[in-house]
């Protein structure tokens, strides 16, 4: 049985000690919309090339970076977890009357909260600095974002149970946001990968999220144009699930750096 | 609580080999034991934090494994290390807790008002927890265990790097939740504190319980002054007298006055007594009792220096 009480104790609390060092959740925000200014031009002739001749380049840097920076939150929710190690609050927190399923709702849930505001921030961003042109329905984003967003923070929760160390967590954090960035198309459009690269990139959360992006912003689509991205963003969110239920192991020692 | 058969072992070391304890309401159980005697791991057991491979725990008649989320209310814990949110105000980290028991906010206000005057805090409560001192964070560590006013304390070594006025405040402390009919269980290594407290006392050596009793019983039972004598080398032939317990360069000589029997013995040591690095005189206490329950000398004891 959850307690919300119990869930919302430590969720408030994540929010707390999220405040107080307010940097990473920042970086989610200032990372794309700096890098959207620089790279904009770029995709233009990108874009024209993949049969989009009115796109001025924002259509495929705004979502691209946004995606990109949004990897930052598997980063963080590792962090909410190695973070307790470092304080040597982890057994603490254990021995609380707050169960497993409650402490990982409790760190999670912000965690979507902060990955989907910094989703819609980046697009709205988009759309006032850098002439995004939403030709679909832009409504049809929202369960897109959610569902994006908590896949993002489940496979954080699956690569905290998966690893050893802080280090290892980063590691596989960072490598992961470039290596599906790339591979999914957020880095550089779809249409540029290689053969190889576009076989492999329904295998990543980037490539539905890109998928569902672009149905909207570049082809004019609506919600019944996500339903096949949000089902393998869905999937993927429970296969994570899967692997965090099956691996993550509350005794175990873990080692952080804090 | 009580605790019957307790095993666990780590791969091929056996931390604990069959322990059994029962601790009252109202009373303190001082467990005793050197670096990895198995202290940490009963403490980690009972709390739920570790299963034992063998053996049961109950707090207040539920079995610790079989129902963790009802005894967690009932037990609060200080672990061995410092645990406490350093982003933190000293007043969050309590509220945290307090939340997490279940306290209300009138509760909680006044619970914290409570541990934090008992233990010092007071002053500190708006401060971020970074800014505290090791003995405040240690402090503030201990309060946290003690918000939601357990039935079963759990102190894990909380003294350990702690200043002398934090030492104190502790004791002070633990003794007054016995009082208030807290089961208290303190695990330390400094067999002082648990004279000081006048606890019931365990002895753990290599994960058995070797002595069980009140300080005042097992040092009548067991404990005996003896003459200490350390020596820049080896001890001498002369030094190695009858029931006489050599250990590396010192030898301990039981005697019922140690004063005396130096006195006799010295003379007998000839020019070996220029190698002699100090005389000791042990008067009967836990330390004594450890030697004659374990034959070996407690390691982080130092006795009483009068040379």
């Amino acid at each position: 049985m959850i307690s919300p009480r119990r869930v919302s104790v430590i969720l408030t609390h994540e929010l707390r000690l999220s405040i107080r060092d307010p940097l990473p959740v920042m970086v989610l925000v200032v990372f794309p919309i700096i890098t959207m200014a620089f790279l904009k031009p770029a995709f233009r002739a990108a874009l024209e090339q993949s049969g989009y001749p009115h796109a001025n380049g924002a259509e495929q840097v705004v979502p691209g970076q946004a995606v990109v920076g949004a990897f930052f939150i598997v980063s963080l929710t590792t962090f909410a977890f190695f973070s307790e190690f470092g304080w040597m609050t982890w057994d603490r927190l254990r021995a609380s009357p707050a169960t497993s399923l409650e402490i990982v709702l409790g760190k999670a849930i912000p965690r979507v909260a902060m990955v989907g505001a910094q989703l819609f921030v980046v697009l709205g961003a988009g759309v006032i600095l850098f002439d995004l042109n939403i030709r679909g329905n832009a409504l049809a984003l929202i369960p897109l974002v959610v569902t994006f967003s908590i896949s993002l923070v489940l496979l954080g929760v699956a690569v905290t149970a998966l690893c050893r160390t802080a280090q290892q967590a980063n590691s596989f954090a960072y490598v992961g946001m470039v290596l599906f960035g790339a591979i999914g198309g957020a880095l550089v459009p779809f249409n540029v990968l290689p053969r190889w690269a576009k076989t492999v990139a329904p295998a990543t959360p980037t490539y539905w999220a890109m998928r569902g992006f672009h149905s909207v912003i570049l082809d004019g689509g609506g919600l019944g144009a996500m339903a096949k991205p949000i089902g393998a963003l869905a999937a993927m969110g429970a296969l994570f699930a899967l692997v965090a239920l099956r691996r993550l192991r509350f005794d175990e020692a873990k080692t952080a750096w804090v | 609580m009580e605790i019957r058969g307790l095993e666990k072992s780590y791969g091929a070391t056996v931390a604990l080999a069959g322990v059994d304890l029962r601790v009252e309401a109202g009373t303190i159980l001082g467990l005793l034991g050197p670096n990895g005697a198995g202290k940490t791991t009963l403490v980690s057991i009972v709390a739920g934090l570790r299963s034992p491979d063998a053996g049961r725990v109950e707090v207040c008649g539920i079995d610790v494994a079989r129902a963790p989320h009802a005894t967690r209310p009932l037990i609060g814990i200080a672990p061995q290390d410092t645990g406490v949110y350093l982003p933190l105000s000293v007043r969050e980290n309590l509220r945290f807790f307090a939340g997490l028991a279940g306290l209300s906010r009138a509760t909680t206000a006044s619970r914290i008002e409570q541990v934090a005057d008992a233990l010092g805090l007071t002053p500190l409560l708006g401060r971020r927890t970074a800014q505290l001192s090791g003995g405040e964070r240690r402090r503030l560590h201990t309060a946290i265990a003690l918000l939601h006013r357990p039935s079963l304390i759990l102190l894990d070594e909380p003294t350990t790097g702690a200043d002398v006025v934090t030492r104190a405040q502790i004791l002070e402390l633990v003794r007054a939740l016995a009082d208030e009919g807290s089961a208290v269980v303190y695990s330390t290594h400094y067999l002082h504190e648990i004279e000081m407290l006048q606890a019931d006392v365990a002895f753990i050596d290599r994960g058995r319980v070797v002595a069980r009793g009140s300080t005042a019983d097992l040092v009548r039972d067991h404990g005996s002054s003896a003459l200490l004598l350390t020596f820049f080398e080896s001890v001498p032939a002369a030094a190695r007298v009858d029931g006489a317990i050599v250990e590396g360069a010192s030898v301990r000589i039981p005697a019922d006055d140690p004063a005396a029997r130096a006195a006799q013995l010295l003379p007998d040591l000839g020019a070996d007594a220029r190698q002699l690095s100090s005389i000791e005189i042990v008067r009967p206490s836990l330390e004594s009792v450890y030697l004659a329950v374990t034959g070996r000398r407690y390691a982080s004891e130092p006795a009483e220096a009068v040379a």
